[in-house]
C-alpha cells in the first residue's frame, strides 16, 4: 500500500477500550496524532501506556472503538508499514551475542519498502556512528536506547511509538535522546513517547496527553499541567 | 563417532535455546521422551521416531498451559515440572505393563560403548537438521532471543519457529539417548553454551565455540572413560565433565 500524500500519515483515535483480561486497560480514548507532532504520553504505572502503544500498532483487538491511519482502519500489516515500536528497556535481552550494526539491521525484516534500511545512516542520525561493530552489551545504557530508536528508524515508518525510552538512563543520556528525538520530529516524522517523566524534560514535547485508563488532559506542556492542578491529580498522576 | 556428533549437536540446541530463554524446554523433553520410546519398542516400531513425538507432545502440553507470551516464567514452572513428572511417570509406568524387556538405565543415562551405525545415522540426521534452521532461520531466531514481543510484531512467524525448534529439540534428545542418555543429554547442551557465550559477539560466533566446546568434551570424556586405569560409563563421565566447565565461564567472562 502507498502513503497519499508522500510519507505523510496522520493517526486517529477515536473512542477505543482495550480489555486485558476481565480489566478494561483502556476506556474511550481519543486523539489524533498531525504527522510531524512530538508528543509525551505519561500516565502512573497501568495507566496502559504500553497497552496503548501496541494497540496502535495493531498487536491487540479493540473491545471498541476505531483507530484509522490516514483514513483507513488500522490493520497490522498497514500498522507495520506505517508505525514502528520501540519496546521497553525491560523486553529486551542486553546480553545476547549480537553487535549494534545486526541488532539495527534486524529493523530490515519488518520492513519491505525498497531503498530503505540504511543501518549506518540510522547509526548516525542517532550519534552512534562508529559504533556499530560493538557489542550490545558494552554501550552505556543511554546508548544502548540509541541503538534501539536506530533500529525503528531502520523500519522507515513515518509514526514512532517509543515506549519508556528514557527509564534507567542517566540526565545527560536523557538529554541526548530528547535531542535525537526532536531531529526527528524537524525532519518531518512523528512520535508518541510513553514516559514517567513529569519535569522540566515535557517542555520538549509539542503536546502532552495523560492517561489513567482513560484520556485525563491533552494540549500543550503548559496546558495540561494547569488542566492537571486543576484536577488535583497531578502527584497521583505523574509525581 | 556418535560421541563426537553427539557432542556437536547438542551445544548448538543447547546454545539456540538458551539465548530464546528456553533450556527448560530440553529437560521437559529429554523426560518427555520416554512414553513415546516405550510404545514404540512395544510397536516394534524405531525408538527414536516414538521418542520425538511424545518429546514434542509435552513441550506442546506444557506451552498450551503456560504463558504464551513468557515461556518459563512464574506459574509456568510448576506447568513444566509437572508435565515432565508426569510424562517420565508414564514412561517408567508403560515399561512393565507392556511388559518390554528394556534396559531403562542405559536409555536413562546412556551406553555408548553399545551405540550402532543407526546411532550414527540418527545423530547426522539430527545435526543436518539444526543446521538447516540455523542456516535458514538465522536472523530471525536472533530477532526472537533479542525482542521476542518486537519479533512478534514484526511478524514473524513466532509460534512455528517455537515449534521448530521444539522438534530440533526433540530429534536432538533421541539422537544423545545412547552416548549420554536423555537425563545427562542436558549437561552437554547447557555446559559448552555457557562457555561459549563468555564475550561472543554473534550467535552464529557462539555456536561455533559451543560446538567445538562440546565436541572436545564428549569426545575427552569417551576416550578418558575408556582408559583401562578408568573405565567409566561414559556419559555420567561426561556429565561430570560438564560440571568441571562451570566455573570456566564466567572466568572467562572476567578476562574480556
Amino acid at each position: 500500500m502507498s502513503s497519499p500524500a508522500a510519507g505523510v500519515v496522520s493517526l486517529e483515535v477515536s473512542q477505543i477500550r482495550v480489555r486485558r483480561g476481565d480489566r478494561l486497560a483502556l476506556d474511550q480514548v481519543s486523539f489524533s496524532l498531525p504527522p510531524g507532532s512530538f508528543t509525551a504520553l505519561v500516565g502512573p504505572n497501568g495507566a496502559g501506556k504500553s497497552t496503548l502503544l501496541q494497540a496502535l500498532e495493531g498487536q491487540l483487538s479493540l473491545a471498541g472503538g476505531s483507530i484509522q491511519l490516514h483514513g483507513q482502519a488500522l490493520t497490522p500489516a498497514l500498522a507495520r508499514e506505517h508505525l514502528a515500536l520501540m519496546p521497553q528497556r525491560g523486553e529486551i535481552a542486553w546480553s545476547f551475542p549480537i553487535t549494534v550494526s545486526e541488532l539495527v539491521g534486524l529493523g530490515r525484516l519488518s520492513s519491505k519498502r525498497p531503498g530503505c534500511c540504511d543501518v549506518e545512516a540510522a547509526l548516525q542520525r542517532v550519534g552512534l556512528a562508529g559504533l556499530g561493530g560493538r557489542r550490545l552489551d558494552q554501550l552505556s545504557g543511554g546508548q544502548q536506547q540509541r541503538a534501539l530508536l536506530a533500529r525503528t528508524l531502520v523500519q522507515s515508518a513515518q509514526i514512532l511509538l517509543l515506549d519508556e525510552p528514557f527509564a534507567a538512563i542517566d540526565p545527560p543520556s536523557r538529554q541526548e535522546l530528547l535531542r535525537v528525538m526532536g531531529q526527528l520530529r524537524d525532519a518531518g516524522m512523528t512520535l508518541l513517547v510513553s514516559s514517567h517523566d513529569w519535569g522540566r524534560d515535557l517542555d520538549a514535547y509539542d503536546r502532552v496527553l495523560v492517561l489513567d485508563r482513560e484520556l485525563l488532559a491533552d494540549g500543550t506542556p503548559q496546558e495540561v499541567r494547569h488542566a492537571l492542578g486543576d484536577l488535583r491529580v497531578g502527584n497521583h498522576c505523574c509525581g | 563417532m556418535v560421541a563426537l556428533v553427539v557432542g556437536c549437536l547438542c551445544p548448538l540446541t543447547g546454545t539456540l535455546l538458551l539465548l530464546q530463554r528456553r533450556l527448560f524446554l530440553a529437560n521437559l523433553v529429554s523426560h518427555a521422551v520416554l512414553p513415546g520410546l516405550a510404545l514404540a519398542l512395544a510397536l516394534q516400531l524405531d525408538p527414536g521416531v516414538g521418542g520425538v513425538v511424545s518429546g514434542v507432545a509435552g513441550a506442546l502440553l506444557a506451552e498450551r498451559f503456560s504463558r504464551a507470551d513468557r515461556p518459563g516464567e512464574g506459574g509456568d514452572e510448576a506447568v513444566l515440572n509437572t508435565v515432565l513428572a508426569g510424562f517420565l511417570g508414564l514412561g517408567v509406568l508403560l515399561i512393565p505393563l507392556l511388559g518390554l524387556r528394556v534396559d531403562l538405565e542405559a536409555v536413562l543415562f546412556g551406553d555408548l560403548l553399545a551405540a550402532t551405525g543407526f546411532d550414527l545415522l540418527r545423530g547426522l540426521l539430527s545435526l543436518g537438521a539444526m543446521l538447516l534452521l540455523v542456516g535458514l532461520r538465522y536472523r530471525q531466531y536472533v530477532y526472537l532471543g533479542v525482542d521476542p514481543l518486537g519479533a512478534a510484531s514484526a511478524g514473524l512467524p513466532v509460534r512455528r519457529l517455537r515449534l521448530l525448534l521444539t522438534l530440533v529439540t526433540a530429534c536432538t534428545v533421541v539422537s544423545a539417548m545412547t552416548a549420554v542418555g536423555v537425563v545427562l543429554v542436558i549437561g552437554l547442551m547447557a555446559a559448552p553454551a555457557l562457555l561459549a557465550l563468555a564475550g561472543a559477539s554473534s550467535l552464529r560466533q557462539a555456536l561455533w565455540r559451543a560446538a567445538l566446546v562440546g565436541i572436545a568434551l564428549s569426545g575427552f570424556g569417551f576416550w578418558l572413560a575408556i582408559q583401562p586405569s578408568v573405565n567409566l560409563p561414559p556419559g555420567p563421565l561426561i556429565g561430570v565433565l560438564c560440571l568441571v566447565l562451570l566455573p570456566l565461564g564466567p572466568l572467562l567472562h572476567r578476562d574480556r
